[in-house]
């Protein structure tokens, strides 16, 4: 029993150590002064982090991604929530279509995607290729199956069905029987997966570089363009990147543990393959770096 | 007086009828139940009055009033569901205050307060449907449903899921309550023991139509069919050609004949105080003896088929398992059908 658990103590503690080395790794090459032949650094600074804090081009590039981030989650929020619950409640039969259309954008890698719309929104009707507003509606898409499953999962739990039918006896239109008795409860239930939403594509590359890339630089393309110059820089914003969605999934799993009452477990799954995408990615930057 | 009507109600789904020209009437105040197996349509019928449910062909009146094509909010018809559907994110008081609220009707306080000492909820104002157990659950619905102040109480099996002893204390807590407020009620089971305490009139549903309608005593008596015969009360149901092979008579007419458990009296084969002119006499032999609380099962082994007797349990009334026995059949209790 006992040496059993000292190995599963050993295996969790190695585990942790090789999530975590990149990322201390990270964090000291972005207030190093000189590294170079000593395990830890010989001298320690401010100045990359100064550096990028008195860069206009990190403040532009932010403000470009939360506009972003902020209308396609908005967005995504405003048209799903009601479209979902009116579906799950009023047309369930047509449910089972809506969660292929939700599901759809598993199916199609970015690069793919990201050429097909271009193509057809660079002339024609609509021309809005290399302009945010094709991101925001990638984005859109991107975080469907996220925003859908969440929604609808927290309408599951709940029966909302029911409560609507309660409500209306008792003398509520269906409107207030939304806005009373369904909204309340699954309120903390959107609130994660619009977290989830926000985190993933604060770290989405593929359409944000393809669709627009250079002429509206956001975070990531912000990145990519300082990886070429000092690696110090490049891992200060990592490491500022990463403290970000640190705080974003931080106040999920909050969220969702403060809703033990009404588990959604989905969600919890989501975190764990969220966290999983994370690291992986912090790991490239790193090797890219060397 | 009639005071709700139901008149020759359908209902579908798809290729499927769950309502079948259901027709039935109930008087002000009148506590009645609708007895029948899963699926029968009992929950449909329900939610058809409540309006949960559009009905495909007839009509439904409420003291005079059709109803049939009001939406749920305008018909004054409270219902308690199965599972409660109470408002997670309310407390007690504001689940029962809900639907004042949405009318805005005055003095909540007041009325709110009034229902909550009906329903012995008194100090549980401030919990939360989470914390409260299923029984306290229960009567939080009822509270918000009363509150208003229904022309019609609809309950959707409201005991089912509650374990035996607060189902017996909740029956006659809510049977007290509908006397006290005499409000018209109509009540879903499944359970017939249930049905048969709780109701002043029962109908018995089967595939979407009443078959029948009556008293309890009524029901329980002289039940009009097969189904019935067999739903109610463990009916010994015996096709009529066996049956007079088993009693060597030709004076019976009919397709089958219904006998009740308990009216059956069993005698050692040898002892000869048989009373032939008021019992039909089966010569069987004991196949198994059960006991459910105080009441001994017998099921004995005739040539024609298993009958069941049911005798209280106390001492003298034991027959041991192989047994060879008559059994007595009173003629008067011999249901035709
Ligand atoms: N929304 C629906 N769509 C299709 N069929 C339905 C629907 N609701 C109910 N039915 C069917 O209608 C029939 C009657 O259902 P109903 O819920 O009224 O039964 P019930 O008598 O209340 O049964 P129970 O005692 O199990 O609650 C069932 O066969 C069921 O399959
Ligand atoms: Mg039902």
């Amino acid at each position: 029993m006992k040496s059993s658990l000292t190995i599963h103590k050993v295996i969790v503690g190695l585990l942790v150590i090789y999530l975590l080395i990149p990322l201390v790794g990270t964090f000291l090459f972005s207030i190093a002064g000189k590294w170079d032949h000593t395990i830890l650094p010989e001298s320690y600074t401010m100045k990359w982090y100064i550096e990028l804090f008195q860069d206009e081009r990190f403040y532009d590039a932010f403000r470009r991604t939360l506009f972003l981030i902020v209308m396609s989650v908005g967005l995504s929020v405003v048209i799903m929530l009601p479209t979902i619950f009116i579906i799950t409640v009023y047309f369930s039969k047509w449910e089972g279509l809506l969660q292929a259309v939700a599901m759809l954008p598993y199916g199609i890698p970015p690069i793919v995607g990201a050429v097909g719309l271009i193509k057809v929104y660079s002339d024609g009707p609509i021309q809005i290729a290399g302009t945010p507003w094709i991101l925001i509606g990638a984005y859109f898409i991107t975080i469907l199956p996220f925003m859908y499953q969440g929604i609808r999962n927290s309408l599951r739990t709940l029966n909302a069905v029911q409560l609507v039918d309660a409500a209306e006896l008792l003398g509520a239109t269906k409107f207030q029987a939304f806005r009373t008795v369904v909204f309340p409860n699954i309120i903390s239930g959107i609130l994660v997966s619009t977290l989830l939403s926000v985190a993933l594509l604060f770290s989405e590359f593929a359409f944000a570089n393809l669709l627009v890339g250079g002429r509206f630089e956001t975070l990531q393309i912000y990145l990519a363009d300082k990886l070429n110059s000092s690696g110090h820089l490049t891992s200060a914003i990592v490491i500022t990147y990463y403290s970000m969605i640190l705080l974003l999934t931080g106040t999920v799993l909050k969220l969702t543990f403060r809703n033990e009452k009404y588990p959604v477990v989905s969600n919890k799954k989501r975190i764990l393959s969220f966290f999983r995408k994370q690291y992986s990615h912090k790991n490239t930057t790193l090797e890219g770096e060397k | 007086m009639s005071y709700v009507t139901i008149d020759q109600v359908t209902k579908g789904y798809e290729n499927q009828v769950v309502l079948n020209d259901i027709s039935l009437v109930l008087k002000k105040g009148e506590f009645a139940t609708l007895l029948g197996q899963s699926g029968c349509g009992k929950s449909t019928l329900l939610r058809s009055i409540a309006g949960l449910e559009d009905v495909d062909l007839g009509r439904i009146l409420i003291d005079g009033k059709d109803i049939t094509n009001l939406s749920p909010r305008q018909r004054e018809v409270g219902m308690v569901f199965q599972s409660y559907a109470l408002f997670p994110n309310m407390n007690v008081f504001d689940n029962i205050a809900y639907g004042l609220k949405m009318k805005k009707i005055k003095n909540i306080k007041s009325r709110v307060k009034k229902m909550i000492e009906m329903v012995d909820l008194i100090g549980k104002e401030e919990s939360y449907p989470h914390q409260l157990s299923g029984g306290q659950q229960q009567r939080v619905a009822l509270a918000r449903a009363l509150v208003m102040e229904p022309k019609v109480l609809l309950l959707d099996e409201p005991l089912s899921a509650l374990d035996a002893k607060i189902r017996k204390n909740l029956q006659k807590e809510l049977k007290r309550i509908q006397k006290e407020l005499d409000i018209t009620t109509i009540f879903v089971t499944h359970d017939q023991e249930e049905a048969m305490t709780m109701s002043d009139r029962i109908f018995v549903m089967n595939k979407g139509q009443v078959v029948q309608s009556g008293s309890p005593s009524e029901i329980y008596t002289s039940p009009v069919n097969t189904f019935v015969a067999k739903f109610i009360g463990n009916y010994n149901v015996c096709n009529m050609e066996a049956f007079r092979k088993l009693v060597r008579s030709t004076e019976l007419k009919g397709n089958e004949v219904a006998i009740r458990p308990e009216v059956l009296q069993l005698v050692s084969v040898g002892e000869d105080s048989l009373d032939l002119q008021e019992n039909w006499v089966i010569k069987g032999i004991i196949k198994d003896v059960s006991m459910t609380g105080n009441v001994l099962r017998y099921e004995v082994e005739t040539e024609e088929s298993v009958f069941l007797v049911d005798y209280l349990h106390h001492r003298g009334n034991m027959f041991e398992q192989g047994a060879r026995v008559h059994i007595l059949v009173p003629k008067k209790e011999c249901i035709i059908l």
